[in-house]
């Protein structure tokens, strides 16, 4: 980022209240020298990220969420959630969530598909914010640190789902299963209502995502999200780290089996979040 | 076939020894206690030698380039002084020399060297300084970079790199094939002058371009960290490859802050163009070709095993201007 970390936190201020500001200073990463981690986080970027989703946050979405005592207050964990509604603001929101409700405040580190990075400015903001490109070393090296990752396991195909198929999940890849067995780490299963409604999608450009260096985009009948409520469900963990022995990540029997455990669960949380649904906007 | 053990006390040959670093490392080892001799191969007259008058250090010349002075170091100075270590660090510096004579200095000397030291009397232990340039830096790559990680092969590769990439992977090719020991630092960006730091380089003009929308994370190292992995290497017993990071691990704006430096960002199309007239208007080093991937992606050296076997830790931060 061309600001410094000082100016951040002062724009932060500007909505961040200085109890969360302070609050943040015991925010658990692991310091690499000058501040930042191995990965570009820092405290005051992260609360420069909280002036631009908290808003949106609060205000726009409204959320509700619930379960999130499940979050454990040290140590690696996986939050496995659906993913929807054409652009990341579901990301988005969990972070906050997470970060609001945890305490010490810890910042779920989200696994974005490998094209983000390279996106100019919006992949430096989002490293510095606590995200990760999704390779295999990065994830792993979060999870040795004792850090909490949010994967979307439907991948991209979940984000750009047609309007007619909304909160129909996308087959689970298994890669959060693997590394959660191997790493023993416990599996947060999360389900998000609303997201799916944000941006109806009207249809998906190859095209267009060519010169942006992106696979696909997703072209909304909308100009912006729509102030849809988001609703946040964190289902019971998954205790793969007492099931299971780091070395049964090899079986691809039981990574699937686990896999199909987290889109149960989470399917579970988003049929019992939309039977308590009133309205979309409500 | 096991390599024999070797002594507490190690005389040590240091090849690029007019180099900062291999300055640095003789003064280091003149005063380490375990150490008895030292032969300062230099590639300049070895009377300028910092060293050169001390009883304890033999400053010599040789090309290494030539296979016969290679040998006649190796089977003479080396073999009267009883050296037991080989520490290698010569190699061009700048990214200008290119060509079939910059590649048998880079990487052919080293094959040399490698060959008579298995059939020499003394000699046991190779200790090669490499660099974090042979590791590739892509998107889709982990930030935190361990030995296994990809390298920087390709025929669109600089010989810069491609030099480093070669030398490097020979000297791993040997390792465990004889009695040779053979260990790979691949260093952090040394932030130093005469290092051959690109960064370096760059940091040296009061401005300083960047590609526009990108802040990778970057590690550098300090001239005593580097001295102290090397000292560590020289009285290890094991072999293999290890990355050496230095302490400093910080965006890049936020290195060009700290160096005092103001940054302007660049769309990147304009980013090659503008340091090649630099090059040519003032003669510096810094290529935008060799540095195009880490100005863009993080990466980070990741130390856990030069941490675990050579209990390699760096503990001396770069000095920089702006605190």
């Amino acid at each position: 980022m061309p600001i410094p970390p000082s100016i951040a936190r002062a724009l932060a201020s500007l909505y961040v209240s200085d109890e969360e500001l302070e609050r943040l200073a015991d925010l658990h990463y692991q310091d690499a020298g000058h501040g930042y981690d191995a990965f570009g986080l820092h405290p005051d970027y992260v609360a420069l990220g909280e002036l631009i989703a908290g808003p949106l946050y609060d205000k726009w979405f409204r959320v509700i969420s619930r379960g999130q005592e499940v979050i454990p207050d040290v140590g690696p964990a996986v939050i496995a959630s659906n993913h929807s509604g054409s652009i990341p603001l579901d990301a988005a929101m969990i972070w906050m969530d997470v970060l609001r409700h945890s305490n010490p405040p810890r910042v779920p580190r989200a696994i974005a598909d490998h094209f983000v990075p390279s996106l100019p400015w919006v992949g430096a903001l989002f490293a510095r914010s606590g995200m990760i490109g999704g390779s295999r070393g990065n994830t792993r090296a979060l999870l040795e640190n004792g850090e909490l990752l949010l994967i979307f396991p439907e991948g991209t195909p979940g984000i750009i789902k047609p309007w007619a198929e909304r909160y129909q999940l996308r087959p689970f890849r298994v890669g959060h299963a693997e590394l959660a067995i191997r790493h023993s780490a416990p599996i947060i299963p999360v389900g998000v209502i609303g997201a799916e409604e944000q941006l109806p999608l009207l249809f998906v450009s190859k095209r267009l995502g060519r010169p942006m260096g992106v696979p696909e985009v997703p072209v909304p009948a909308v100009p912006f999200p729509l102030p849809v409520r988001y609703r946040i469900f964190y289902g019971d963990p998954i205790p793969v780290h007492e099931e299971f022995s780091p070395s049964d990540a090899d079986d691809p029997d039981v990574v699937r089996s686990v896999a199909a455990r987290v889109q149960a669960a989470v399917d579970r949380l988003l049929k019992k979040g939309l039977a308590e649904r009133k309205g979309v906007f409500a | 076939m096991s390599a024999p053990a070797l002594p507490d006390r190690r005389n040590v040959l240091i090849t690029g020894a007019d180099t900062p670093i291999g300055e640095r490392l003789a003064r280091v080892l003149v005063s380490d206690s375990r150490v008895d001799r030292i032969v300062a191969v230099c590639g300049g007259s070895p009377d300028l030698h910092p060293l050169a008058d001390n009883p304890r250090v033999r400053a010599v010349e040789v090309d290494l380039v030539k296979g016969r002075r290679v040998r006649e170091l190796l089977f003479g100075p080396a073999r009267d002084e009883q050296i037991h270590v080989v520490v290698h660090l010569a190699m061009h510096r700048s990214p200008r020399a290119e060509g079939s004579r910059a590649h048998a200095f880079n990487v052919e000397a080293l094959r040399g060297i490698m060959a008579l030291a298995e059939r020499h009397p003394t000699i046991e232990r190779l200790v090669l300084r490499s660099d974090a340039a042979v590791y590739r830096s892509r998107r889709d790559l982990p930030v935190l970079i361990g030995e296994e990680h990809p390298l920087n092969i390709g025929v669109d590769v600089p010989q810069w790199v491609r030099d480093r990439v070669e030398a490097d992977v020979t000297a791993c090719a040997r390792m465990g094939l004889g009695r040779l020991q053979v260990v790979v630092l691949r260093m952090a960006e040394v932030l130093a002058p005469g290092t051959g730091s690109q960064v370096f380089d760059w940091l040296e003009s009061p401005v300083c371009f960047r590609p526009a929308g990108f802040d990778p994370m970057m590690n550098v190292l300090s001239l005593d960290d580097a001295t102290g992995a090397l000292q560590k290497a020289i009285f290890s017993d094991e072999q293999g490859v290890f990355n050496v990071p230095g302490a400093d691990t910080l965006p890049l704006t936020a290195c060009i802050r700290a160096w005092g430096r103001l940054g302007i960002p660049v769309a990147e199309p304009a980013m090659g163009p503008l340091y090649r007239i630099r090059s040519r208007l003032s003669g510096r080093e810094f290529r935008y070709g060799i540095n195009r991937g880490r100005f863009h992606f993080s990466g980070v050296l990741d130390g856990s095993r030069a941490r675990e076997i050579l209990r390699f830790v760096p503990a001396h931060p770069v000095d920089w201007p702006v605190a």
